[in-house]
């Protein structure tokens, strides 16, 4: 366990987005301890450090380095959820990627997921004070009320305006609340549903399933005749409502725990990352992902998809939504310059003005045709900026940096993003 | 099941039966750990619809195992390693065929080559 005495931390970046290596420029500079930064790891010195704290995921060519750091860390964290189970990018081990946890080579790492990860969970590690079993449970924040009931129908998506108390899950709205703790971006606030980055109990993905195949029972679901003279019903391979309420399993239940829950996939890799985590995707779902990994072009690529759908389908959106996408953009410059100068006053001053546009750093409340929730002092009513409910087209879409394809049910099967693989 | 024991049916030595109170109790987990830890295919084997003895056991698992097939086309592996099936407790046969079938399944499955890798 770390504790008071700590003189310094060392800071790694691994693959990802880097948002949460970023982040950690919020940790009070005041403290005792020195912090090196250290955005290329096999570079790294090997110098004696008291904490060592690992940010981005990790592939088997990193275990060599992670060894390394661990033999000469005091203790080693594993920070954002990224380092702990490769986080949203985890879904490229559909496509045959394979990744590492933290703990697999560091034994005792302290894990702190969470996308983005929370850097006062982070400061508080590092002073001995690890988050401890039981964890708060996301729905005791939440000011949705479930009842648990057996649903008949399952929705992609709800109209934001309608019903604020009720649990998404009893909407037939697939959350991942149940499975997941309190945490600090709370995308359910967004009128956005929880996936579960910062899980409340083991093998939350397989668990969620569960949960929301239970919560499904009045759904129809197809069966066959097992055929011959002493036949009786069989679940039916084919498609049927359960499985187009929910077109992408993985996605939904897994996206921060596939690799640590599921064998490596078979599927054919584009043998770009970034491409296999957002093929098999559903439409309704690549803003809240891209906002997840895109990292310092996350608002430009969020933004990019939505544009390209919009453009795609003739969603027309309003003269407030133009302004506050331009004024993310803007924010997203400001952000990379602060990064590049590693100015933590710039840092945490443009994190709050995205906070209050786009609701979280997931940027949670963008959504196609506007945002899902009332932009705090905006003047302009929210009918005027609400996000609109989309219909899924067949077709590719184009704009910015982005270039996807979607089947008829809405599905990525194929994607392409220009500026950083 | 009993009933196809006591009439001395013949069946694949390769099932093995875990006797569950209701098919509703087979959750997810297990099965994934059944398949982690060796079983090469599941297949749960519930009452009728409709027959119920705990209301919608049957039913509640039939909608967790359609998640999962779904889940496993999605990585790449054939579905017909879990499956979901329905039996008559008088009927002994209808178990029989059942086992018959997730054999058939299964093999089908190891032919494609889509089956889950070893010891993952």
């Amino acid at each position: 366990m770390v504790n008071a005495m700590v003189e310094s931390v060392t800071i790694f970046n691994f693959g990802s987005c880097p948002k949460c290596f970023d982040e950690t420029l919020l940790l009070p500079s005041e403290e005792k301890y020195a912090i090196e930064r250290v955005a290329d790891p096999a570079s790294w010195d090997g110098t004696r450090t008291d904490v060592a704290v690992i940010t981005g995921y990790l592939v088997p060519g990193d275990a060599a380095v992670v060894e390394q750091i661990a033999a000469n860390a005091g203790q080693v964290i594993a920070f954002g959820t990224c380092a702990v189970t490769a986080g949203p990018f985890g879904l490229a081990s559909a496509k045959g990627t394979k990744f590492l946890a933290a703990r697999e080579v560091a034994k005792d790492a302290i894990e702190l997921p969470a996308c983005l990860g929370e850097w006062f969970e982070l400061y508080e590690a590092i002073q001995g004070n690890a988050p401890q079993r039981p964890y708060k449970k996301l729905c005791s924040t939440c000011k949705r009320r479930s009842t648990c009931k057996f649903l008949s129908e399952v929705v992609r998506q709800l109209d934001p305006a309608t019903d604020e108390e009720s649990c998404f899950n009893d909407r037939g709205f697939a959350c991942n609340g149940y499975v997941a703790r309190q945490c600090k971006e709370k995308c359910i606030d967004q009128f956005t549903p929880c996936r579960a980055c910062k899980p409340l109990i083991d093998r939350p993905g397989i668990r969620m399933l569960s949960m929301f195949g239970t919560l499904v029972a009045n759904v129809e679901v197809a069966t066959e005749a097992t055929g011959g003279i002493a036949g009786t019903d069989k679940l039916a391979d084919g498609p049927d409502d359960v499985t187009r309420g929910v077109p992408d399993v993985s996605g939904v239940f897994f996206r921060f725990s596939l690799p640590v829950e599921m064998p490596l996939g078979k599927v054919l890799s584009s043998g770009n990352i970034l491409s296999n985590v957002f093929t098999g995707r559903m439409i309704e779902e690549l803003p809240l992902i891209a906002g997840m990994l895109g990292g310092q072009n996350a608002i430009s690529m969020q933004l990019d998809i939505i544009e390209a759908y919009e453009q795609g389908t003739g969603i027309e959106v309003t003269d407030v939504v133009k302004t506050h996408r331009n004024n993310l953009r803007e924010l997203e410059s400001q952000i990379m310059t602060a990064i590049e100068n590693s100015d933590a006053v710039a840092y945490g001053g443009t994190t709050e003005q995205i906070r209050q546009v786009a609701g979280n750093m997931n940027l949670s409340r963008v959504y196609f045709g506007g945002f899902k929730t009332v932009i705090p002092g905006e003047q302009a009513s929210f009918e005027e900026y609400k996000a609109k409910i989309i219909e899924f087209k067949q077709g590719t879409y184009q704009a910015g940096n982005v270039a996807y394809t979607l089947d008829a049910e809405g599905k990525v099967t194929d994607f392409t993003w220009s500026v950083k693989a | 099941m009993n009933t196809a024991g006591v009439a001395r049916m013949g069946y694949d030595t390769a099932i093995k039966i875990v006797p569950l109170q209701c098919s509703g109790q087979a959750n997810p987990q297990l099965i994934m750990d059944a398949l982690k830890d060796g079983a090469d295919a599941v297949g749960v084997i519930g009452c009728c619809i409709g027959a119920c003895h705990f209301v919608n056991g049957n039913m509640l698992s039939m909608h967790r195992i359609k998640l999962m097939k779904q889940l496993f086309k999605e990585l790449g592996y054939s579905d017909q390693q879990i499956n979901h099936y329905t039996a008559r407790a008088a009927e002994g046969e209808t178990a029989v065929g059942d086992f018959e079938d997730i054999m058939a399944r299964l093999k089908r499955a190891e032919h494609d080559g889509t089956t889950l890798p070893e010891g993952w």
